[in-house]
C-alpha cells in the first residue's frame, strides 16, 4: 500500500488550496463586468422579463432580473445593501431617490456617457424630479412619468342629460348631485382618496394646485395654513363627503389600482386618479364596462394643474460592473436600442408616460393612445403637470404616510378645515 | 471488572456534564437563530439605526457585518410613549385581541363540540374544517375582499339577485366596521385550530367519567360544565395563549384589507411598529413598539397561567 507523508500531505493540500484561490481570482476577473442584477417592483414582470430577454440577445448582456413585491420592495433593496449585496440597477421611486444617494446606495449618472444628450430630450420638470436635493446631480434615468387627470363617464352624463363635462370644481358638484338626485347613479364622483402612498396624499396636493395653491414653500415647509386654495379644496372634498356623493369605502383601498378597478363598473360619473389607468377603463372591455372609450379624459378642473412625479432606474454606487450597468441603464431609461424600445414598451402596453416628447410624434403610440385617449388633451395635461420638491426630504416619506389620517379626518368633518390644515403644517414641522 | 485499554485518555465526566454535552449543539442553534437576533433587536430598540450607514462600529457574526448603531438609551421608548398615535393603536389593538381571543375561543369550541359527536360525513367535516387554517393570509384577505367587496363582492352580488338587498352593504365604511370585519375575518382564519386543540383535548377524557356523570343524572349541559370544561383547562390555558399571541401579532391581514385606514381607524401596535420600522426607516423606535407588544403578551401569558392552570392538578 502506498502511504504519503504527513509532509507531502500538507504540501499538496496547500498547492490545491492555492490553486483554488488562484483559480476563483482569476475566473472573478473574467466575469467582473458580466453578470448584472437588476430588481424592480412588481408591475408587468412578465414584459420585464420579456425585455430584459431581449436585452441579453441582442446587447450581449447577462442581466438577471428579480421582481418584488411594490410595498416592500424599497425596504428590501436597503436590507440587502446592508447585507453586503450589491444590485447593479434597480427601480427606485421619487421618494426614496434622495435617501439612497445621500446614503451612497446610490451614484449619480452626469458623468457617464451619453447622459447629456438624454437630459436635453427630457421636459425640464421631469429632469428637475430626477436630480438631487441641491440641483446639481442627475441620480437616474425615468422609468415612467404620470400625474393625475379628471376622467368621466360619458354615457352616463349622457343620460342625465349633461352636454359637457364639468370645467370647474363647482360644475362637477352641480352634476354629481343631479346624478345622486335623479337616480342615475348613489355615489357620482370617485376621487383617489385610498390609503396608500399613491391616493390620498398626492389627490390632496393635485386639488390644491388645481385650486391655485402651494402645498410647500422654497424651503419645503407645509404651508397649507395659509393657502386660501387648500382650505378650498378640504371644504369641497367635506362638501361632497357629507352629501354621500362618494363612496366611504374609497378610504380603506390598499391601492389606486383597486380604486380605479371600482370605476370599471360604470356606476361612477367621475374619477380622479393617474393617467395610465385610463388606458385599462377605457380600453380593455374584457375588464371594464367604459371601455371602448366610453371614459373619457377631461382637463383637470381649476387652474388645470395637477401633481407630476418620475419614478426611475438608479445604479447602484458599488456595482463590480459600473460600465454595464450604465448600458443597461440606458437600454432601460435611455434609447441605447435607437427606437426607445423599453420606453415605448411601456407606453404601447400599459400608458405608462416617458418625459421624452419626441415619442409622442411615432405614429405607433399615436395610433395605440388613440384607442384609450386624447393624446392631444394628455401632453396638454402633462403641460400643467407640477413638480414637487419636498420629497427629496428626509422627513418626505413619514410626513406623506403620516398625513393621510389627518385628510381623512378632514374628509369626514371630524376634524375642521383649518384645524386640519394646521395639523398638517404641525406634522410636517414635528419630523423636519 | 477489567476495562479495555483504549488508544485515547479516557475523559471521566459526570451525568450531568454529559447531558449538558448532548444538549450543547441544539442550545448552540437556538442561540444563533433565536436569542442572537432577538438581543440584536432589543439593542437596536436603544439605538439611532440607520439601514444604510456602512461605516463605524460594527460585529462580525458568521461573515454579516452587524453595525452597532449610536446608543440613544431611553429615547426611543419616550418617543413612543409620548405619541398619541401609540396610546390609541394600543387601546385598538387591544379591543382586536380581545373580541379575537373570545370569539375565536368559543367558535373554536362550538365546532369541536360538534365534531366530537359521531355522525355521518363526519371525517370530512374534520378534514375539511383545517381548509381556513391552511390559506396563506394574504390568501385569506383576498378571499374575503371577494365576498366583502362593496362593488365586486359576492355577498352583496348574491344578496341583490336574491332581491334580499337593494343597494350595497359597505363593510368598511368606517374605521369601527373594518376593525370588526378584521376580527371576523381573522377568527375565520384561525379558529380551525383552536378546534382541533379542543378536540384532541376531547378526546383524552376518559368515556368513564361521563358514563358516571350519567348514571349520578347529569344533563348535556352538566357534563359539559362539570366534566369536559374541567379537563380541557389546560388545553383552554393553551388555546387562550396562541389566540392572545396571534392576535397582537397579526399583521398581514391589515397589510392587504385597511392598511390601516381610514385615519388610522384600523391601526393596531404590529401595523404602528411596522410602518415605523418598514416605511419610515426608523428600526429604533419601530423596535421599541414591538417590544412593548412582547411585554404585554408575556404579561397576559402570565395571567392566563395563573387564573386558568394555577389550581390545575394534573391526573397522576
Amino acid at each position: 500500500m502506498n502511504t504519503i507523508s504527513r509532509r507531502r500531505f500538507l504540501g499538496n493540500a496547500g498547492l490545491l488550496g492555492a490553486g483554488a484561490v488562484l483559480a476563483d481570482g482569476a475566473l472573478r476577473g473574467a466575469r467582473a463586468d458580466k453578470p448584472l442584477n437588476f430588481s424592480g417592483w412588481v408591475f408587468k414582470p412578465d414584459t420585464v422579463k420579456d425585455y430584459v430577454e431581449f436585452y441579453n440577445k441582442k446587447h450581449g448582456g447577462q442581466v438577471k432580473y428579480e421582481a418584488i413585491p411594490w410595498t416592500a420592495y424599497h425596504p428590501t433593496m436597503e436590507t440587502r445593501a446592508f447585507a453586503g449585496e450589491i444590485v447593479d440597477v434597480m427601480y427606485c421611486n421619487h421618494n426614496n431617490r434622495e435617501r439612497w444617494y445621500e446614503n451612497g446606495l446610490i451614484r449619480p449618472v452626469d458623468d457617464l456617457p451619453g447622459t447629456d444628450e438624454l437630459k436635453k430630450k427630457m421636459t425640464p420638470a421631469n429632469l428637475d424630479s430626477l436630480k438631487s436635493k441641491d440641483g446639481s446631480k442627475l441620480l437616474g434615468l425615468p422609468y415612467f412619468t404620470s400625474l393625475f387627470v379628471l376622467i368621466y363617464n360619458e354615457p352616463m352624463l349622457q343620460q342625465a342629460g349633461i352636454k359637457a363635462p364639468a370645467k370647474s370644481w363647482d360644475e362637477l358638484v352641480e352634476h354629481c348631485t343631479k346624478l345622486k338626485r335623479d337616480k342615475v347613479s348613489d355615489t357620482p364622483f370617485l376621487p383617489n382618496w385610498n390609503n396608500s402612498p399613491s391616493g390620498t396624499m398626492p389627490q390632496f396636493m393635485t386639488d390644491c394646485f388645481s385650486e391655485g395653491a402651494n402645498v410647500f414653500d422654497a424651503k419645503n415647509r407645509v404651508i397649507v395654513d395659509q393657502e386660501p386654495g387648500a382650505a378650498r379644496a378640504m371644504e369641497r372634498w367635506q362638501k361632497v363627503y357629507k352629501a354621500n356623493l362618494v363612496n366611504p369605502e374609497v378610504l380603506t383601498k390598499t391601492s389606486s389600482t383597486d380604486t380605479h378597478r371600482i370605476f370599471w363598473t360604470g356606476r361612477y360619473a367621475y374619477h380622479t386618479n393617474h393617467s395610465y389607468y385610463l388606458k385599462t377603463i377605457a380600453g380593455e372591455p374584457e375588464n371594464s364596462k367604459l371601455a371602448p372609450k366610453k371614459a373619457k379624459m377631461a382637463m383637470y378642473p381649476g387652474t388645470g394643474q395637477t401633481y407630476m412625479w418620475t419614478d426611475s432606474y438608479v445604479v447602484n454606487a458599488k456595482s463590480k460592473a459600473p460600465e454595464d450597468a450604465w448600458k443597461l441603464t440606458k437600454f432601460l431609461g435611455g434609447n441605447l436600442n435607437g427606437d426607445w424600445y423599453v420606453q415605448r414598451q411601456w407606453c404601447l402596453i400599459s400608458g405608462l408616460d416617458n418625459p421624452y416628447p419626441e415619442m409622442y410624434d411615432h405614429p405607433e403610440i399615436i395610433a395605440s393612445y388613440d384607442r384609450w385617449i386624447d393624446l392631444k388633451l394628455l401632453r396638454e395635461q402633462y403641460k400643467k403637470g407640477k413638480v414637487i420638491a419636498a420629497y427629496k426630504e428626509p422627513w418626505y416619506g413619514e410626513y406623506d404616510t403620516k398625513a393621510v389620517a389627518t385628510v381623512h379626518n378632514i374628509i369626514r368633518g371630524t376634524t375642521t378645515v383649518p384645524k386640519g390644515l394646521k395639523d398638517l403644517v404641525a406634522l410636517q414641522k414635528s419630523l423636519a | 471488572m477489567a476495562v479495555p485499554r483504549l488508544g485515547l485518555r479516557a475523559v471521566r465526566l459526570s451525568e450531568a456534564s454529559f447531558a449538558r454535552l448532548l444538549v450543547a449543539p441544539a442550545v448552540l442553534a437556538i442561540v444563533a437563530v433565536v436569542a442572537v437576533p432577538l438581543a440584536y433587536s432589543l439593542w437596536l430598540s436603544f439605538t439611532d439605526v440607520n439601514l444604510l450607514r456602512t461605516s463605524g462600529a460594527a460585529i462580525d457574526l458568521f461573515g454579516m457585518r452587524l453595525p452597532l448603531y449610536r446608543w440613544v438609551g431611553l429615547k426611543n421608548y419616550l418617543q413612543v410613549f409620548s405619541d398619541p398615535l401609540y396610546w390609541d393603536s394600543l387601546w385598538r389593538t387591544l379591543y382586536f385581541v380581545g373580541a379575537f381571543v373570545i370569539e375565536a375561543t368559543l367558535v373554536g369550541l362550538g365546532v369541536a363540540l360538534v365534531l366530537n359527536e359521531r355522525f355521518p360525513g363526519r371525517p370530512l367535516m374534520r378534514s375539511l374544517l383545517l381548509v381556513p387554517w391552511s390559506l396563506s393570509r394574504i390568501v385569506v384577505g383576498l378571499l374575503w375582499i371577494g365576498i366583502l367587496d362593496f362593488e365586486f363582492g359576492a355577498f352583496n352580488g348574491y344578496m341583490q339577485r336574491l332581491g334580499l338587498l337593494t343597494g350595497s352593504v359597505a363593510f368598511f365604511k368606517d374605521g369601527f366596521s373594518a376593525l370588526n370585519v378584521l376580527v371576523s375575518v381573522y377568527m375565520w382564519n384561525q379558529a380551525p385550530f383552536a378546534t382541533l386543540l379542543f378536540l384532541a383535548g376531547m378526546q383524552s377524557i376518559s368515556e368513564d367519567l361521563y358514563a358516571a356523570a350519567e348514571v349520578d343524572g347529569a344533563g348535556y349541559w352538566q357534563r359539559f360544565r362539570y366534566v369536559t370544561l374541567p379537563a380541557l383547562r389546560p388545553i383552554l390555558f393553551l388555546v387562550l395563549v396562541l389566540c392572545t399571541v396571534n392576535g397582537f401579532l397579526m399583521l398581514d391581514l391589515i397589510y392587504i384589507l385597511t392598511m390601516g385606514g381610514p385615519a388610522n381607524e384600523t391601526t393596531t401596535i404590529s401595523w404602528l411598529g411596522f410602518q415605523t420600522s418598514f416605511a419610515f426607516f426608523k428600526f429604533g423606535p419601530g423596535t421599541a413598539i414591538l417590544y412593548t407588544l412582547t411585554a404585554l403578551c408575556l404579561l397576559l401569558t402570565l395571567l392566563y397561567h395563573r387564573l386558568i392552570l394555577a389550581r390545575f392538578e394534573p391526573e397522576a
